[in-house]
């Protein structure tokens, strides 16, 4: 912010022309493979390697603010994290001033402000990697997006907990205004995930199944849903609580075909189970350690375990048997990466994207169970966020 | 009365055991007597157990010559991991009792039935599948049971063609996209497996680093055989393999044949989108791989069942048994940790002595002996 400032009364003090300046002052960013920075005095927007074309707006000085919800260290998400007043940045030409609708707190971010995450923006920064945002206003050479708009973040690392951004239009992706906030809000990372662990390892046809654990997450529910449509057997595994009855409901309620405890899977009764069930061919993991090895006992052989997450905090232990002579693949997902290696075709996401609108119209897909919370009550949306058998997902709503 | 019965049933039971137990015996017996019928001797098994305990040295009778079949003499056949786990049961290849230990080694044609067009008498060849029972004299067997191999290449050389260097040739080869100057790392190095991947990735131009245990004391063999590093397990740990980037790139490609705690070390060396490949289980221990390395990294994890990929690739086998020797015979083999153990009636002693699986490894049984042949490179 400080910047900008002093640029401002640089080209008034000169009498030059603010874009030569800033031409000769500012430092293009290229983002790099795997990590990104933020610039630790600029806003997220400006790390896109945009032109200085910003600089057209220098004269209509009007110091927007928003609140954001910002950590300034790494550390315990409900202390580090505060809510700030924040300056935006000029509109630029490819700029799009948004107002965040709603943003949920998911895994990973908590993960990115604990400092534990793979990649970590610089600091400070402003915490959230998924939402949905109306356009309000548009800079003069955007061209997909105009106001009304809902979009959602293309990539990691944008910031979401917060009232309003400006963001670069590569940043943003639309999504249809006529399915539900929430679901909206919650689809660019677990159903997007879900899809893709679907798609891209195993052929799937109808009648096939699909094993997951901590079948109940964000993930999970898309993944019963989106196998429902597709006639694909789910068999959800859970872990056993007070209400797990309850949650079991729930899940079949939405698609699942069997929903199993943890304690079940391991029993010598399973056998018995997969005599009116096909084996699965592809089994879906976040939770790692016994759990992750029970899923690849169940598999066909020359069937694919993937691995999106890591809960237990453990690592995933593979019998040596289970790769040479069961045959079975053990790969990893990560929606970010996904999302990075196709940037440069367009259609890709949004492909995915108009298909799960799809089948939310459909009433096949619809948002996880949630809590939403005002921005100013994150404390308690954060805490509660970090707790086991969490059975809400904790959306900010702005 | 009934209590006698029960006695004479449970005797006469054992009697009819004790008498099928000897068929074999007896069968050998009578085929001695008879000019056409052919006798071996054998390394039987008839329940699993410690190869010390269940393998008895037995006289059988082979079949006869039927029009499609062709009977070998055994030359030499080795004794590897899997060989041992079949004895102990803990194979997924269950023969059938009474078995003959063994399933790789190269023998030579002597007689051909009628029909058999794809081998002549004085050809080499090895058996094509698992379970052929290759520690005896001899073996009558179907042609299509077998493949012929070139003379031309040592006599153990041949005798271990079949299993372990085309396991080395097929996962440098199925699994990742390798260019000279690419790097391999790989665990159990000094074994079968491991010596012919240092080779044939040095005859690739790939660069190897090759892990043993810390005890080993022969690693300059291994780089002469063409190893570019050889580190021990306690290394992968430590800073010294940021050097070893330094100078070459990360390995795509990591062949795993250990398991346990030092493998996810291994895997950790990796690069993005890198594979990991498992053969083998030395340690008897399952493999754990952090859920960042699958997320982050994109690190696959596959496994390699050489006798799965032969049933898989029937036609494309013929190729590749043809290229391997040629490859092979132009590449030094090293026999430096052979102990050879000529077969004679008191085998049941010297195989008593392999006490531990290092030494059965090492171990190479010499059946028939070809005096003009060089035994190893």
């Amino acid at each position: 912010m400080e910047v900008q400032h002093r640029l401002r009364l640089l080209s008034r003090i000169i009498g030059m022309k603010g874009p030569i300046i800033c031409r000769a002052i500012v430092t293009v960013t290229q983002r790099s493979g795997q990590s990104y920075t933020v610039g630790r005095h600029l806003p997220p927007t400006w790390r896109g390697g945009a032109s200085a074309g910003w600089c057209r707006s220098f004269s209509d000085v009007s110091a927007r603010t928003c609140t954001a919800l910002v950590y300034r260290k790494h550390g315990d998400p409900p202390e580090v994290v505060q809510s700030e007043n924040m300056e935006l940045p000029l509109m630029g030409e490819k700029s799009v001033l948004v107002k965040m609708l709603a943003a949920p707190i998911n895994p990973s971010d908590i993960n990115m402000v604990q400092g534990t995450y793979a990649i970590l923006p610089d600091l400070p920064a402003v915490g959230g990697n998924e939402g949905v945002g109306q356009v309000l206003e548009v800079g003069s050479q955007v061209t997909s997006l105009k106001p009304g708009d809902w979009v959602i973040p293309r990539d990691a690392g944008l910031g979401t907990w917060r009232t309003t951004a400006v963001f670069n239009e590569v940043s943003l992706a639309e999504v249809p205004r006529d399915i539900p906030l929430l679901a909206a809000a919650t689809l660019g990372v677990n159903p997007c995930t879900a899809y893709r662990m679907l798609s891209d390892f195993e052929a799937l046809k109808p009648g096939d199944s699909v094993i997951q654990n901590a079948a109940n997450s964000g993930v999970g529910q898309a993944v019963i849903q989106i196998a429902a449509a597709r006639g694909i057997h789910t068999i959800n595994v859970v872990r056993d609580r007070p209400g797990v009855q309850q949650l079991s409901d729930r899940l079949l309620a939405m698609g699942a075909s069997h929903v199993i405890k943890e304690e079940t899977l391991r029993q010598p009764e399973m056998k018995d189970f997969f005599k009116k069930c096909p084996r699965p061919k592809l089994a879906l993991n976040a939770v790692g350690g016994k759990s992750a090895t029970e899923l690849l006992r169940h598999l066909q052989g020359g069937g694919t375990m993937v691995t999106y997450g890591g809960m237990a905090k453990q690592p995933v232990t593979v019998p040596v048997s289970s790769l040479i002579f069961k045959d079975v693949k053990v790969r990893g997902f990560w929606v970010t990466q996904w999302k990075r290696d196709h940037a440069h075709d367009e259609r890709a996401l949004s492909e995915m994207l108009a298909q799960l609108a799809a089948l939310i119209r459909e009433g096949k897909l619809t948002a996880p169970a949630c809590s939403e919370v005002g921005l100013q009550d994150f404390r308690g949306a954060l805490d509660r966020a970090m707790q086991p058998y969490m059975s809400a997902k904790q959306i900010l709503v702005m | 009365m009934r209590a006698l019965r029960r006695v004479r049933q449970t005797w006469g039971s054992v009697w009819c055991r004790a008498w099928e137990g000897n068929e074999h015996q007896r069968t050998a017996q009578r085929a001695e007597g008879t000019r056409n019928l052919h006798i071996c001797s054998a390394l039987v098994y008839r329940q699993n157990g410690a190869h010390a305990d269940v393998l008895r040295l037995e006289r059988m009778a082979l079949p006869p010559v039927d029009k499609h079949c062709v009977r070998l003499k055994i030359l030499a056949a080795p004794v590897n991991p899997a060989d041992i786990n079949m004895l102990q049961g803990t194979y997924p290849i269950r023969p059938t009792f009474p078995a003959v230990g063994g399933n790789e080694g190269v023998g030579e044609v002597i007689e051909v039935g009628s029909d058999v067009t794809s081998l002549s008498p004085g050809d080499w060849a090895i058996p094509v599948g698992a379970g052929f029972g290759t520690w005896r004299t001899e073996a009558v067997c179907d042609a299509s049971d077998i493949i012929k191999v070139p003379k031309d290449i040592s006599l153990l050389g041949a005798a271990t063609i079949g299993v372990n260097p085309c396991t080395a040739y097929r996962m440098l080869h199925d699994f990742q996209p390798l260019r000279p100057g690419d790097t391999v790392i790989q665990n159990g190095a000094n074994s079968a497996v491991g010596q012919a991947v240092i080779q044939i990735a040095a005859a690739l131009g790939v660069k190897t680093i090759c892990i043993i245990r810390d005890r080993y004391e022969h690693s300059e063999d291994l780089l002469s055989m063409g190893a570019d590093y050889v580190v021990t397990e306690e290394t992968l740990k430590g800073s010294e393999m940021e050097r070893i980037f330094q100078e070459v790139p990360r390995p795509k490609l990591g062949l795993n044949c250990v398991g346990g705690p030092y493998s996810g070390y291994l895997l950790s060396q990796l690069d993005h989108d890198g594979t990991l490949v498992t053969y083998g289980g030395m340690a008897r221990k399952p493999l754990p791989v952090p859920a960042k390395a699958l997320i982050f990294k994109n690190i696959h994890l596959r496994g390699f069942w050489l006798t799965m990929w032969k049933r898989d690739n029937r036609k494309g086998k013929q190729e590749h048994q043809h290229e391997t020797p040629k490859l092979l015979g132009g590449i030094l083999i090293t026999t430096t940790f052979l102990h050879t153990r000529p077969i004679r009636p008191s085998q049941v002693t010297s195989f008593k002595s392999l006490e531990t699986l290092d030494n059965a490894m090492h171990c190479y049984i010499i059946i028939n002996r070809t005096p003009d042949h060089k035994l190893c490179q």
